[in-house]
């Protein structure tokens, strides 16, 4: 089965990795994880789909949170840093 | 140096879906101009019959205006194969390419929509775009009834994609999450395979001419520019159809219906004069709602309506190689199964241009209608937020 690997990069810093979730995985998952994301911390978003670094931050925002930043890490692979305070 | 802030504007810069629907329109509209509308499973069909052909099952390709050819020598398939280089030309631009690999459950998904997708478009047909976008503009009933079909196969499979992403969430827990390192930003060399290509497109569309192949050359590059236009804009006709019960969010498919008031102008005009007036009209009937459910089922599942899944191909989605496979084999088979044609035999209604059968007037009312209570459903949809 598909996992979803969740990291730890630091205190109240997280990384969640959805590479190989094509779209709209990324989108239809994001509002369950905010819901889970503890309050006051950060969550980089791993995605590879190119319209999920639109839907993603679209649906982030509406939900109250706030986009941090979208880079490019990699040949196909972005990172959407989320923000939950 | 103006002329360059523009190309590089074009290329490397996502563009506005508003922006890619006005293209697509337009695109759709020379296109049509100058030979044909935009429609790629028949094609797809027809690699599929053949291979069957050359494996020494010898059948007809389904659809009768593409006879089976060497794909390379088919103007049609040619048209595909630019959407899916021009796809991947502009994705290695802007290093969006990657070998996108699937787990089994992943493939099973593709084989399934892959599956779905060849069975619906000869039932419907042919596809999303050319079945109910194009069909539509172009006076065709099918249209409307096709589009009736694919909403509500979209809403059913998507109902199945939640299954697997649903399993994974459950399983995510903040507070058991192990160490590990934030991931740095890497450089590549994509871009500069991505300058090649362009390249080798313009040295195939050169060769195509050298030939005296124009038809050949002309939907080549015609392709090209549909795939950089889907790769830049991100249009998705399965996100269109989806997303409308799916997050209640209308927007692209708001956007696409206005695209298709506006382009029926063009087609009447062309079509009122004599111009290719049975072009993308085909038959109509209950088999437009259960081959628009088959295939709106298998889009889903597949992550690509047809033009989508030659698009993501070109980005490197494994998933959409195998729903492409797939659904060329599946559709290909059609005539060995079926024993006839798609348009012949008990399964499908007459073709029916709707101007032959209530006048101009009446059919822009109908499809003006048809637009106005979609458009309606849409925002009674969204009203649900």
């Amino acid at each position: 089965m598909k996992e979803i690997k969740i990291g730890k990069i630091k205190e109240n810093y997280y990384q969640i990795d959805m590479r190989g979730w094509m779209c709209p995985y990324p989108k239809y998952a994001i509002e369950n994880l905010l819901e889970k994301l503890p309050p006051q911390s950060y969550m980089d978003l791993l995605v590879d789909c190119p319209a999920a670094t639109q839907d993603v931050p679209e649906v982030v925002r509406k939900k109250g949170f706030r986009v941090e930043k979208v880079v490019l890490i990699n040949d196909g692979e972005w990172s959407i840093t989320i923000k939950n305070f | 140096m103006r002329f360059w802030g523009w190309v590089s504007k074009i290329l490397l810069e996502p563009w506005p879906v508003w922006i890619g629907i006005l293209f697509l329109s337009l695109t759709n509209l020379y296109m049509f101009i100058y030979a044909r509308a935009l429609g790629v499973f028949p094609q797809m069909a027809m690699w599929g019959t053949w291979l069957y052909n050359l494996l020494g099952w010898n059948i007809e390709a389904p659809f009768p205006a593409i006879p089976v050819k060497l794909p390379y020598l088919d103007p049609h398939s040619l048209l595909d194969f630019g959407i899916i280089l021009g796809a991947l030309g502009v994705a290695l631009l802007n290093r969006e390419f990657k070998f996108r690999k699937e787990n089994l459950e992943g493939y099973f998904w593709a084989i399934l929509g892959g599956f779905l997708m060849g069975l619906g478009t000869v039932l419907m047909p042919p596809c999303n775009v050319g079945g109910f976008w194009v069909a539509t503009m172009a006076f065709s009933l099918s249209g409307p009834l096709s589009g009736i079909g694919l909403l509500f196969g979209a809403y059913i499979g998507t109902k199945f994609l939640r299954i697997e992403l649903n399993k994974a969430l459950e399983k995510v827990d903040f507070h058991s999450a192990s160490e590990v390192e934030p991931l740095k930003p890497k450089n590549s060399t994509q871009p500069i395979w991505g300058i090649i290509l362009l390249a080798l497109i313009f040295l195939i569309a050169l060769t195509y001419y050298y030939y005296n192949l124009a038809l050949h050359t002309g939907l080549f590059l015609f392709g090209v520019i549909f795939g950089v236009i889907f790769q830049r804009s991100r249009i998705c006709f399965v996100a269109a159809f989806r997303e409308i019960t799916a997050s209640y969010n209308g927007k692209l498919m708001k956007y696409i219906i206005i695209s298709i008031a506006i382009s029926a102008i063009g087609f009447a005009f062309l079509k009122s004069k004599g111009y290719q007036p049975y072009h993308m009209v085909f038959p109509a009937g209950w088999h437009n709602l259960i081959g628009g459910i088959i295939f709106g089922i298998g889009m889903v599942l597949a992550g690509g309506c047809g033009v989508g899944i030659l698009v993501r191909s070109g980005e490197g989605y494994t998933r959409s190689w195998m729903a492409l496979i797939v659904g060329c084999l599946t559709s290909g088979a059609w005539t060995g199964i079926y024993g006839y044609k798609v348009g012949q035999g008990w399964i499908y209604g007459p073709s029916i241009f709707l101007p032959d059968t209530i006048g101009w007037l009446g059919s822009f009312l109908l499809i003006y209608s048809f637009l106005f209570l979609f458009y309606l459903f849409i925002l009674w949809m969204e009203g649900k937020k």
